[in-house]
């Protein structure tokens, strides 16, 4: 696989591509209209919104958040290996980072699960409306980017693969951007109100 | 130090999401509480963004896009609090 790196100080080559930059922007900015409008719909009922985020568990989201964090250091170990040309190393961070993901996946389950059984479903008040919502919306961005990796793990087991360092980058930049999203959602959803 | 830096940055992470965690459950002035975890959010955004994604070594208008893109979005949300 070609492991040539591009000079990323040219403004139409940022880390991961001009195009995944513009997907970054237009998710960010998405997420975080809807989180505004969150923190605008906290002022007109405070007590709901109060009472219900006292019923999450802020301890399934610090964890979600450590994990994804850890995740995303595992996916810079595993591009920085691969630009120093030791692919083994660079495979074995991105399981790591695979690993990290799921984990996330499988607390936020049973996190959902929690919450269905105890019936604070999406139509329960404003506040489990945007707690869905958000939510859902990013694990669906966490199972597409677990998918992207898991593309890119086979492209660097294979030696015949096509698999070019930006695909590597590019997808790095795709899971770094659900933990950029799930960093905006944490405070605003599990803390502060 | 350099060879390093990305396990100094997950450290400096985790532990401004655990001091976040114990803010939202500790401080009673909640106007406070949230102002503090907005910006600690804010830190840890940069650290992703900087250093994870590589943007530190980008042009200056990517890195300007995302400061400001984060820093509307931290005042945005302040004031609405």
């Amino acid at each position: 696989m070609g492991t040539a790196t591009v000079n990323g100080k040219n403004i139409f080559y940022p880390p991961g591509g001009i195009l995944m930059w513009i997907i970054i922007f237009l998710e960010l900015f998405t997420f975080g209209m809807a989180l505004v409008a969150m923190a605008y719909y906290s002022k007109e009922e405070p007590a709901i919104f109060h009472n219900s985020r006292m019923l999450l568990n802020t301890a399934y989201g610090t964890i979600n958040t450590i994990l994804l964090i850890t995740s995303g250091f595992f996916m810079a170990q595993s591009v920085k290996s691969l630009k120093e040309g030791a692919i083994k190393k660079s495979s074995w961070y991105l399981k790591l980072t695979m690993l990290g993901g799921l984990l996330f996946l499988i607390l936020k389950s049973i996190e959902y699960y929690d919450k269905i059984e105890a019936g604070l479903t999406i139509g329960y008040n404003t506040f489990f409306t945007f707690y869905w919502m958000l939510t859902l919306f990013h694990v669906i961005h966490v199972i597409v980017g677990l998918v992207i990796l898991g593309s890119v793990y086979l492209g660097l087991k294979n030696e015949k693969s096509t698999t070019t360092i930006e695909d590597v980058e590019a997808s790095a930049t795709f899971w770094h951007m659900c933990d950029l999203i799930w960093l905006m959602l944490f405070p605003i959803i599990y803390l502060i109100f | 130090m350099k060879k390093n830096l990305f396990l100094i940055v997950l450290i400096v992470l985790i532990i401004l999401t655990a001091i976040s965690a114990l803010v939202s459950v500790n401080v009673i002035d909640a106007t406070y509480a949230a102002v503090f975890i907005i910006v600690f959010s804010i830190l840890k955004f940069i650290g992703v963004s900087f250093y994870f994604m590589e943007l530190k070594n980008a042009h200056i208008f990517w890195k300007t896009s995302v400061l400001v893109f984060v820093s509307l979005f931290a005042i945005i949300t302040i004031a609405l609090l």
